[in-house]
């Protein structure tokens, strides 16, 4: 009895905690009825404010992933490349253009999963759904900080990688200008 | 007695399943069809998606697209000297000036109040 006692609180804490997670996925705070009137009253407007927003980045986005690829492959891997053909020890720089091609995966990745929501949050019928299509907005926008911070942390990355190289140049000052590695 | 029974049955009309023609045709509509289903799989897995700007709505944005691929690779052989640093140096800096600008994808784009679904100020 007192097995299935326990039992059956275990079950029921967990199922409470399950229950209780798409709760905390939805909007925290209650919406007024006042709140809901004016998304429906601009919901138009904000749909073709999201589809602007939506096409714009498209560009940005094909641009920018195109740009950090070449920068990894044309600049970072050939110039580490090249000093450890000359034998000099390009280990950091080496490190720092890994961590570099890292951040252009996730680049991607997040800006899937940011392009997802945008889609879900232009596919919600904002005159039916306000609640919905406010908590979609708000996921998106969520989405496009991840990318925003991804994108910052690649431009840190970059600028990280210069240094390194006008370290390396003091480091090696004397075997750089002979031309001759001892 | 068993010439009468054979020809009979030879001309026993086929079963559906058993017409070539109908399993040719539809064994060609499943191929094909999963073809088409692993080719938007490997489509959207790859990202590629997300580089077509030859999709519906993308028409306004597709001249923004850099078309020409003018990005210059480094010799990846070669002696290292100083000069071929600076070298270096003045190359990336040239190439990496299009992304330092980290004043995309910002956050205020969307908030509630730019798109106009923010909650009304008591007394609107």
């Amino acid at each position: 009895m007192k097995v299935s006692i326990v039992r059956l609180t275990i079950f029921a804490v967990v199922g409470m905690m399950v229950a209780s997670v798409p709760v905390f996925a939805q909007s925290t705070e209650i919406m007024t009825d006042e709140h809901i009137a004016n998304i429906k009253s601009n919901c138009q407007i904000a749909r073709a404010s999201l589809s602007r927003v939506h096409a714009n980045d498209a560009p940005t986005y094909v641009n920018r992933n195109q740009t950090y690829f070449s920068i990894g492959d044309k600049m970072m891997a050939t110039l580490n490349s090249r000093l450890s053909l000359n034998r000099f020890d390009a280990s950091e720089l080496v490190r720092i253009a890994s961590e570099y091609n890292d951040l252009v995966v996730q680049f991607r990745k997040v800006y899937r999963d940011y392009d997802d929501s945008m889609t879900a949050a232009m596919n919600t019928d904002c005159l039916k759904q306000p609640v919905g299509f406010y908590d979609k907005v708000a996921k998106a926008r969520e989405s496009r900080k991840r990318v925003h911070d991804i994108v910052v942390r690649l431009t840190a990355s970059l600028k990280e990688y210069r240094r390194a190289v006008q370290q390396f140049e003091i480091e090696n000052k004397d075997e750089l200008s002979t031309g001759v590695k001892p | 007695m068993n010439d009468v029974n054979e020809s009979t049955e030879h001309h026993a009309p086929k079963r559906w399943y058993r017409n070539e023609m109908v399993l040719f045709v539809s064994g060609s509509i499943l191929v094909a069809f999963s073809l088409v289903v692993l080719g938007l799989g490997l489509y959207v897995s790859s990202g590629a998606d997300l580089l077509d700007l030859s999709r519906p709505g993308y028409t306004s944005v597709r001249g923004e697209v850099n078309q020409s691929d003018t990005f210059k690779s480094f010799p990846s052989s070669g002696p290292v000297t100083q000069a071929v640093l600076d070298e270096f140096l003045t190359l990336y800096d040239k190439q990496t000036l299009q992304v330092m600008n980290d004043d995309v994808f910002s956050v205020s784009t969307l908030e509630d109040q730019t798109l106009g679904i923010d909650e009304p100020a008591a007394g609107e």
